[in-house]
């Protein structure tokens, strides 16, 4: 019993290393410098101030955060709507299907991000290919402008972050039980029935952490709203990058930083209170 | 086992299929465009093909990204998944503070957090390059593979382990024979996401990087003041090229992933017999 | 119990510690000497490899493959060259390496007369630089380098209209045509949110660097008036919203002018008539840099004329060296006599800076 406590021990002791070190250093840090002066020109005084949280509460910059915060949830529910059936397909096919699955979905990987949005630039521009394609099939009359809206940004969102839900939800579904499922459907239960009773319940902790995954990045990912958006939609991220570059200001910036990351785990925290998946052993 | 007999699921993985890959097709086609610019097309050319192909700067570059991919991700998926198995064992109260930091990386920002980083690894005075890339790589790394092992571990039936325990196996043979074959998945997938960030992570990368020292994605994404040209939609479309042939080679590629699997269990003879054994003992050892 | 949790904490330290050692030891050897430390040591074998070697340290894309290889054939020293993507990027990674790491940077002038005041850059020794004199005068002596003691010019821009004559049925000769109706979600911009505040003060007639906050505020509402005209903010390609159609006005910088003049020459060039806005870019030598010769060399070596013209050639930007002129392939950036009248965005007084920032935020989110 004793050994292996020490061996379990041993085996986190990497990550509370590593997490001490270069995560929780660089985020005293970034939480110190939110509290810190701007200093004219160039860096900051070291001279205590609260002075860059008060300004959050300015209604343009809230608004930037209802904004993220929308996009973030759309974006989640739609990328969750999207990603989890083909998670689920792909964990019941054959194991040779399996693997070629996941090299379909990494492929994408080795194409920049940027360049794949430039890609949908292509497909969504005026003289674009959907709108081709439309106009040939007599659904449209003229063409649509598609692009540098809040839809082309949605569609990006989808686009980037799919393969971490699709990921997420298939390593949990590939390790479920199917005879769980035909026991259910041999004893009456409905396919819908069998679905949230058994398979949703037991899929849970892949979609969970999916949610996260996509969750947490899309509060960020600014770059989508730039190039499919038209930097029409101010989210928190690309204020954020205005205050650290001309803007100059390091300290709102991390003070911006330091609220986006409490909202981000409060929201994490209250949905995982609501659906009772903090009780579920071993989930994040 | 019997299995789902309608299409659907079949037309549903290749339409979602299709949308990740449409934009990817057009990268490829406007790589022989003859324009500067991605807004038209002027006509076929091999141009920027011959214009890579000169640029030893990018395909050094590119090896870069390469190797800081691979040893970031490695370096994320042996303390990742050590860390995610070991943290539903132990009980202690700092597990779930640990937990929630190490996955801080993904959520501040890039900018906020190459700034931060490139300030703490001065005080340290850690010399800026392949090291300090590694280590500021590795710890966006983390969350990745830590999340998709602990959702996979969730709800895992302890009695396998239990059992191996009983019949006098030690943790580490445990760990090795019983439990990593399970969460090999889990593991793969977080490696995958893992890698694809590093490949394509620039904000981070400029802060905590070197002088002589360029990735692929800071050379793409530094064209600031000209403006992406073709030239990476064909660099692009070779990696692509590369990456289909050896899937066309579908017997190097069995070896190719036999030998990852073999890396990740740091184990030299058994890799094969690890690989085959992850898919039989996850059904077998549940409906068994 | 207690016993246990102090042992832990201190193998936990003790790993941490070993950790850092071995980074930080292993890196030592790995890289060729990163920091300021290697100067003391470094005059040994590391010493004689640097004096062969200069960092440059710039954009991705600033100069022609034959110019930088013609470099490394006429002196035998090699170039490494070394990216960032904003300059305050840069700003931060100099002043970490505490003006050591890199020979040579090339950036916008606003941030240079940072560098200079926070003693990052060291003065030129112009009997290095032969020639010094090709340089345009009219670059010369800026607010940044009053004196011309750490700079040589590098390339210009004015950032201006450009439209599309068929999709646009009036003539635009101004900023404040940009406000008209008929160009309703058909105005493309650039995403530097000084430019675009310079160029709404100087359609009220007033400074691009006004500091007076009132007046910026005012500048802030009339910019929001825009909004309904933007089809689209972006700082890169934006040239290629006028190419395909998505815009039919675009606010552009130079590079970018010159590259939607060569796709489509029926594309129209407005200077527009209330003033210009300009901006140089320049190259310093870093305080502390390891082989400040090799950076004078180059220097010198990319104001020789034929090179020159061969740079601004390639990256489309106006020339700074006067004797490159009579070589340009592109007679469109010798210098137009409008330079003169332009002005440079400056910085400004922090309150100044942040109104600035503040108006840019307010209108992005009225274009939503």
């Amino acid at each position: 019993m004793r050994k292996k406590r020490n061996w379990w021990t041993f085996t986190v002791l990497p990550l509370y290393a590593f997490t001490l070190i270069f995560v929780a250093g660089p985020l005293v840090y970034m939480i110190a410098l939110s509290f810190a002066s701007n200093r004219e020109g160039y860096g900051v005084i070291w001279r205590f101030t609260a002075e860059n949280y008060k300004r959050l509460l300015d209604p343009l910059y809230l608004g930037t955060f209802a904004q993220s915060l929308k996009l973030a949830f759309s974006s989640t529910a739609a990328i969750m709507l999207l990603g989890y059936p083909f998670g689920y397909f792909m964990a019941k096919l054959s194991s040779k299907w399996k693997k070629r699955m996941m090299l379909f979905l990494t492929i994408p990987f080795w194409v920049n991000s940027l360049i794949r949005l430039y890609g949908w630039i292509i497909i969504l521009q005026t003289k674009g290919t959907l709108n081709g394609v439309l106009l040939n099939l007599g659904l449209i009359e003229k063409p649509l402008k598609l692009l540098y809206s809040y839809p082309a940004v949605l569609t990006g969102m989808i686009y980037t972050l799919l393969p971490f839900m699709i990921l997420s939800v298939y390593s949990s579904a590939e390790k479920l039980d199917w005879s769980l499922i035909e026991a259910a459907r041999d004893l009456g239960a409905n396919a819908v029935q069998t679905f949230f009773t058994i398979t949703l319940k037991l899929t849970f902790p892949g979609l969970l952490s999916g949610m996260i995954l996509t969750f947490i990045p899309s509060m960020g990912l600014f770059f989508i709203a730039d190039i499919l958006g038209g930097n029409k939609i101010v989210l928190v991220g690309s204020l954020i990058q205005d205050q650290m570059t001309r803007g100059s200001n390091w300290p709102f910036a991390a003070a911006l930083a330091v609220v986006l990351t409490v909202l981000t785990t409060l929201i994490i925290y209250i949905y995982r209170r609501v659906t009772h998946t903090s009780e579920l052993e071993g989930l994040y | 086992m019997k299995r789902n007999k309608t299409k659907l699921p079949g037309i549903y993985l290749g339409l979602v299929l299709l949308f990740i890959y449409l934009p990817i097709v057009l990268v490829v086609i406007y790589s022989f465009n003859e324009s500067k610019t991605t807004a038209m097309w002027k006509g076929f050319s091999l141009k920027w093909y011959r214009e890579l192909f000169q640029d030893t700067a990018i395909l050094e570059a590119l090896q870069n990204s390469l190797v800081l991919g691979v040893l970031s991700c490695l370096a994320a998926a042996v303390v990742g998944t050590l860390g995610a198995v070991g943290l539903t064992k132990v009980r202690h109260r700092s597990k779930g503070v640990v937990e929630y930091v190490s996955t801080l990386p993904i959520m501040i920002p890039e900018i906020i957090l190459g700034m931060v980083f490139l300030a703490f690894f001065s005080v340290l005075h850690l010399p800026f390059g392949m090291v300090t890339l590694v280590i500021a790589h590795t710890a966006f790394c983390i969350p990745y593979i830590l999340m998709m092992v602990k959702a996979r571990m969730a709800g895992m039936d302890p009695a396998l382990e239990e059992a191996a325990m009983d019949l006098g196996a030690s943790p580490m043979r445990t760990f090795l024979d019983i439990t990593l074959p399970l969460i090999m998945p889990a593991v793969m997938s977080g490696c995958l996401l893992a890698f694809a960030m590093s490949l394509d992570d620039v904000v981070i990368t400029i802060f905590v990087n070197g002088p002589k020292l360029n990735t692929l994605p800071i050379k793409v994404y530094t064209q600031t003041k000209f403006g992406v040209t073709p030239k990476i939609n064909a660099l692009c479309t070779i990696m692509l090229a590369v990456t289909l042939a050896v899937l066309a080679a579908g017997q190097l590629l069995r070896f190719l992933f036999s030998l990852a699997g073999r890396r990740g269990v740091r184990r030299g003879n058994s890799g094969n017999h690890l690989y085959s054994g992850q898919v039989t003992i996850t059904e077998d050892g549940k409906s068994g | 119990m207690k016993k246990m949790t102090v042992k832990k904490l201190m193998s936990l330290l003790a790993v941490c510690l070993s950790a850092v050692c071995l980074l930080s030891g292993c890196g030592g050897q790995g890289e060729q000497s990163g920091n300021t430390d290697g100067k003391e040591n470094g005059s040994e074998s590391a010493g004689t490899d640097d004096s062969r070697e200069m960092v440059l340290f710039t954009w991705e894309g600033m100069f022609p493959q034959e110019v930088l290889d013609g470099f490394e054939e006429e002196t035998g020293i090699q170039i490494v060259y070394s990216n960032f993507d904003t300059d305050e990027t840069m700003l931060e990674k100099l002043a970490q390496a505490e003006g050591g790491d890199y020979d040579l940077v090339i950036a916008d002038d606003y941030i240079i007369e940072t560098v200079v005041q926070e003693g990052l850059a060291q003065k030129l020794d112009q009997s290095k630089i032969e020639n010094f004199g090709n340089i345009n005068p009219l670059y010369q002596g800026q607010f940044y380098d009053k004196e011309d003691a750490y700079t040589v010019p590098y390339g210009a821009g004015i950032p201006l209209i450009v439209y599309d004559p068929e999709l646009v049925d009036f003539e635009i000769e101004s900023y404040e045509d940009l406000w008209d109706e008929r160009l309703a979600d058909s105005v493309a911009l650039t995403a530097n949110y000084r430019v675009i505040n310079g160029i709404t003060l100087l359609s009220m007639g007033k400074s691009m660097n006004e500091e007076d906050v009132s007046v910026i505020e005012e500048a802030g509402e009339k910019l929001k008036a825009l909004a309904p005209n933007v089809r689209m903010i972006q700082d890169e390609n934006t040239q290629n919203a006028l190419l395909n159609g998505e815009a039919s006005v675009a606010f552009l910088y130079t590079s970018q002018v010159t590259q939607v003049l060569s796709e489509n020459p029926e594309l129209k060039v407005v200077y527009p008539k209330e003033g210009l806005g300009f901006g140089i870019m320049a190259g310093f030598i870093p305080s502390n840099a390891p082989n400040s010769d090799a950076a004078h060399q180059f220097l010198n070596y990319i104001l020789e004329p034929e090179t020159g013209a061969q740079c601004f050639d390639f990256m489309g930007y106006y020339s700074t060296n006067i004797e490159a002129d009579e070589f340009l392939e592109n007679q469109d950036l010798a210098v137009p006599d409008t330079v003169t009248e332009g002005e440079i965005v400056q910085n400004v007084s922090e309150d100044a800076e942040a109104a600035y920032n503040k108006n840019w935020t307010e209108f992005r989110a009225a274009c939503d």
